[in-house]
């Protein structure tokens, strides 16, 4: 415990510090504090001394070669997203830019381990098309090439990894209907005995009904299997669409099965609510009600972002929206009760809200988009990054509106480091990711802005700069790998064990906003020099918990008659090791 | 994402009363308060303290609050409804025996208020209604703004061509600010004295939509047009900037908000009347009631109440609605003797003859 704190405090004292003043930000008004402190005694916390290490971000945009810009007027004011793949297999992750109305860019990482970012654009590539509003990786046939889902306004197109970062048209090979719809979301799932994955695709207004933008909702769509033909069956429809900006197929009780949450935007639906759809395998989907404890909510929802933030095994969703942000928690069932979905928030209590800018002009609320919980300082507490941004120049909204990185403390609350982390854009942020882009065991943070250039940061860690070396936490990059269709593991749940602690993910493809990937699922491990992995497979048990070693790439191997298996990623480590080599 | 940012549901589809009436229920309320007893502590909540309207509102507030004897103390929100739940909580720990609330938004505030009636403690709704039982609703008459708007351009312009600029077809505002134009307007235009000759929505209210859908209009009527119902200040600002552009400024056109430019123009004789709502009559009467209310009151004996049902959800509630003030050039002392705007940005450029009393 001594030695723990004295890593966390340690060289970042003054950080630390800084971090205390920060950590109930000065109010105008001393009524309106002590009417807080009375209301929830937050503030007498905050001075109790609670510290996390503050990470160092360095933005590598123009360094980097990340020349690219998410354009267009109406049709692209929301959108906006990437995608993060490893399309040549080395192990370094690549990326997928939407371009709005001007064409989208896939980005081949150049970089080197530990090196500072380094990117270089595809010129030849059927991927380098208009209309593209966001895009999700993920291996839809299982050959082991990540494939993508791009999503547009109009129709929206499969690409077929094929390896070396080229891809191929697949609608017609998959049978996928791509429609002609205005879409902004997608997740996907395995659903129990298929070999071929359920894609749910959330679409936004439609722009030629009568009243349009007002009430003119498309339907979403959910393409399944047709049989066993490893192709797609005709979509159908999840009627009532309510202008959908994320959608995200998760076990939200832990029963094994992933059913669908949407987030909608209450600007333009009449009557309409966040949804959550069963999705029995192989029956109909249908929206839990009212009487199963679904409550009303309605938020101006554009991106979902999911992790067990409570600790109870089972998934909190964030919800981006303008002001007030929300956190979601499952109230427990009673002892022997079922389940119900039922969600109360608690974004006020962890310090998440995020309504509004935490530097500058703080007299008009924020509007929130991609939002992703990442361990981005290693000390094994999940931290939230939240990429804001104006609609374009709405007046009654912060125009200079910082990204926020809420970083995970001790107790279970966030604190507020965008600005003391460097990630304090006043660019109109969208989509965004929050990956490793050069293998060094911290999380960097790649951003698409509206009508801006995208940017990209470089963490640092806990060194002030990049030439500088400094006390850091441990960290494990994870695959999942199995037989079969769902190669990747979607729907898979991973428990890491280290210093008595136990974290948990669920793996999905989806949320966030137009932005996702299956990369590498990151762990801190603070200063831990070991822990422990378990997996518990989709539509199966959890396996047995496998040592593992940490600051490597791993790979947990699915062997349900042996026993699953840890083994360290060849590829990586060669590629690394040859790189290294040609670095001397 | 939005394209306007409103928590406005002042939904009034009747007539509650008019400007005698609302002006007059307040000096009652303050006439039967008189001196309340130390323990009385109004908490007011605020939505966004942050913007400056609010300012002038929390000044009569408090003013109203001394004068009657009372105790002011509040919270607030930064635009953040989760925050105002749990400074609804702190107002009520603090001792509040009376709760004045500007909803940030409306229908997540409700456990707040739910917490409140739970203690018994009274809540004013303030400017924006929270449709809930047992709410005292205080704000604006805004369809009396459409009526006015349309009294006053058809005191100068009985007859002739009109064109209605509204407001953003996604505000529910727009559309009783409509309505009650259309009241005030409807029999000269079954008589055929008044012709419509254009009606368009104004997208997000922003002033350069007004011109444009103001410059077709003109056009597609060979600029016969003889008077313009613009439903605010900013639209009324577009449409102006389209009527200068033809050589036709000058024509009768109605606005609201008291925007400065707007009470400008009203001086230049380029719109005929900015409807302005007085904050500091809605400060002080929300003062009036909290404390009416505090004393054990039951609320609909505060003087003025009147039943209410029309909000969306039809909900039964006991409310004061404050007749606005119309600004013309007759009056604009009015707003330069309340403190609103300087008497120099009001007559700025103002030909000195022709110009109307306040400027002279």
């Amino acid at each position: 415990m001594q030695r723990e704190r004295a890593w966390r405090c340690g060289k970042m004292l003054a950080l630390c510090l800084l971090l205390f003043g920060c950590a109930q930000p000065p109010d105008a008004s001393q009524e309106q504090r002590s009417s807080q402190e009375a209301a929830t005694g937050l503030a007498g916390d905050a001075a109790a001394g609670l510290a996390v290490p503050v990470p160092r971000f360095a933005e590598e945009t123009r360094q980097s070669g990340l020349n690219h810009s998410y354009l267009g007027e109406r049709r692209y004011v929301v959108g906006g997203g990437l995608a993060h793949l490893d399309c040549d297999d080395n192990g370094m992750t690549d990326l997928y830019l939407a371009g709005g109305a001007a064409p989208a860019k896939l980005l081949r990482n150049r970089g080197t381990p530990g090196g500072p970012l380094a990117f270089e654009a595809v010129a030849e590539s059927p991927l380098v098309l208009d209309a593209v509003t966001g895009a999700y990786a993920l291996d839809i046939d299982g050959d082991a090439h990540q494939d993508l889902a791009v999503l547009r306004f109009g129709e929206n197109i499969l690409f077929r990894g094929l390896g070396d970062c080229r891809f191929e048209r697949a609608n017609e090979i998959w049978g996928f209907d791509g429609g002609n719809a205005w879409s902004t979301a997608l997740s996907a799932t395995w659903e129990e005995g298929a070999d071929w994955p359920s894609l749910a695709i959330g679409n936004y207004i439609d722009l030629e009904q009568p009243g349009a933008p007002w009430g003119t909702c498309f339907d979403n769509a959910l393409h399944r299997p047709a049989g066993d033909d490893r192709a797609f069956a005709a979509p159908i429809a999840l009627a009532p669409g309510h202008c959908a900006l994320s959608v995200l197929f998760t076990d939200w009780d832990g029963d094994g099965a992933s059913d669908l949450r949407v987030s909608n935007d209450r600007e333009y639906y009449r009557g309409g609510e966040e949804q959550l759809w069963q999705v029995p395998p192989g029956g109909p989907p249908r929206l839990f009600t009212r009487d199963e404890g679904w409550a009303r909510l309605e938020v101006w929802g554009m991106g979902i972002a999911s992790h067990d933030v409570t600790g109870d095994g089972l998934p909190d969703y964030f919800l981006t929206s303008m002001a007030d942000n929300k956190l979601r928690t499952l109230e427990p069932a009673g002892a022997g009760a079922v389940q119900r979905p039922a969600y109360r928030d608690i974004a006020f209590a962890r310090g998440v809200t995020a309504h509004r800018p935490y530097q500058g002009d703080q007299s008009k609320p924020s509007t929130a988009w991609h939002a992703e919980f990442q361990d981005v300082n290693n000390d094994t507490l999940a931290d939230l990054f939240v990429a804001k941004g104006n609609i374009e120049a709405m007046e009654n909204f912060a125009l200079d509106d910082p990204n926020n990185l809420l970083l995970g403390l001790p107790d279970g609350r966030f604190v507020e480091a965008g600005g003391l982390a460097g990630l304090d854009s006043g660019a109109r942020g969208r989509g965004a990711a929050v990956v490793d882009l050069n293998a060094d065991g911290l999380l960097d943070v790649v951003v698409v802005n509206r009508k801006q250039p995208a940017q990209v940061w470089r963490n640092l860690g806990l060194r002030a700069d990049a030439e500088q070396a400094g006390a850091e936490g441990h960290w494990l990059g994870l695959r999942l790998r199995q037989d079969g269709g769902n190669r990747d593991a979607v729907g898979a749940w991973i428990e890491l064990r280290s210093a008595g602690r136990v974290q948990r993910r669920e793996v999905f493809v989806g949320g966030g906003h137009a932005s996702g990937g299956l990369g590498w699922h990151h762990f801190g491990l603070g200063d831990a020099e070991a822990a422990e992995v378990r997996v518990r497979w989709p539509h199966g048990g959890w396996g047995a918990w496998l040592p593992v070693s940490p600051d490597r790439f791993v790979a947990v191997v699915r062997n349900d008659a042996v026993g699953d298996r840890v083994t360290e990623v060849q590829q990586v480590r060669r590629w690394i090791a040859e790189q290294s080599t040609a670095m001397r | 994402m939005t394209l306007r940012w409103t928590n406005r549901e002042e939904l009034m589809k009747r007539v509650v009363h008019g400007l005698a009436a609302g002006v007059m229920a307040v000096g009652l309320i303050a006439a039967a308060a008189g001196v309340a007893t130390a323990q009385t502590v109004v908490g007011v909540s605020w939505s966004n303290f942050q913007e400056e309207r609010w300012k002038t509102d929390e000044a009569a507030m408090k003013a109203e609050l001394e004068r009657l004897g009372a105790t002011y103390i509040s919270a607030d929100a930064q635009s953040s409804n989760e925050k105002q739940i749990a400074d609804i909580e702190g107002l009520i720990a603090r001792g509040a025996t009376a709760l004045i609330v500007l909803a940030q938004d409306a229908s997540a505030v409700v456990p707040g208020i739910s917490k409140a009636s739970a203690e018994g403690i009274p809540v004013v709704g303030y400017d924006r209604l929270i449709e809930v039982p047992g709410v005292f609703y205080l704000t604006f008459d805004n369809k009396e703004v459409g009526r006015i708007q349309a009294r006053e351009v058809f005191k100068v312009q009985p007859k002739g061509n009109y064109v209605f600029i509204k407001g953003s077809s996604a505000d529910p505002n727009a559309d009783f600010l409509h309505s009650g134009q259309l009241e005030v307007l409807d029999a000269a235009i079954q008589s055929g004295d008044i012709k419509v000759v254009g009606e368009q929505y104004t997208d997000a209210w922003l002033p350069e939509n007004a011109q444009k859908n103001m410059e077709q209009i003109l056009t597609a009527n060979d600029n016969k047009v003889d008077a313009v119902v613009a439903s605010n200040d900013g639209t009324a600002g577009g449409v102006v900037a389209a009527l200068t552009a033809q050589g036709m400024e000058g024509l009768p056109v109605s606005g609201q908000d008291g925007d400065h430019a707007a009470l400008n123009r009203v001086a230049k004789g380029l719109q005929t009347v900015s409807v302005w709502k007085d904050a500091r009559e809605l400060g002080k009467a929300a003062a009036a009631i909290a404390v009416e209310l505090a004393k054990g009151t039951a609320a609909d004996q505060v003087p003025g109440a009147t039943k209410w049902s029309d909000g969306p959800r039809g909900v039964t509630m006991d409310a004061i609605f404050l007749s606005p003030i119309p600004i013309t050039s007759e009056n604009l002392n009015v707003v330069i003797d309340a403190g609103w705007v300087g008497k120099n940005v009001v007559c700025q450029g103002v030909d000195a003859s022709s110009a109307p009393a306040a400027c002279k």
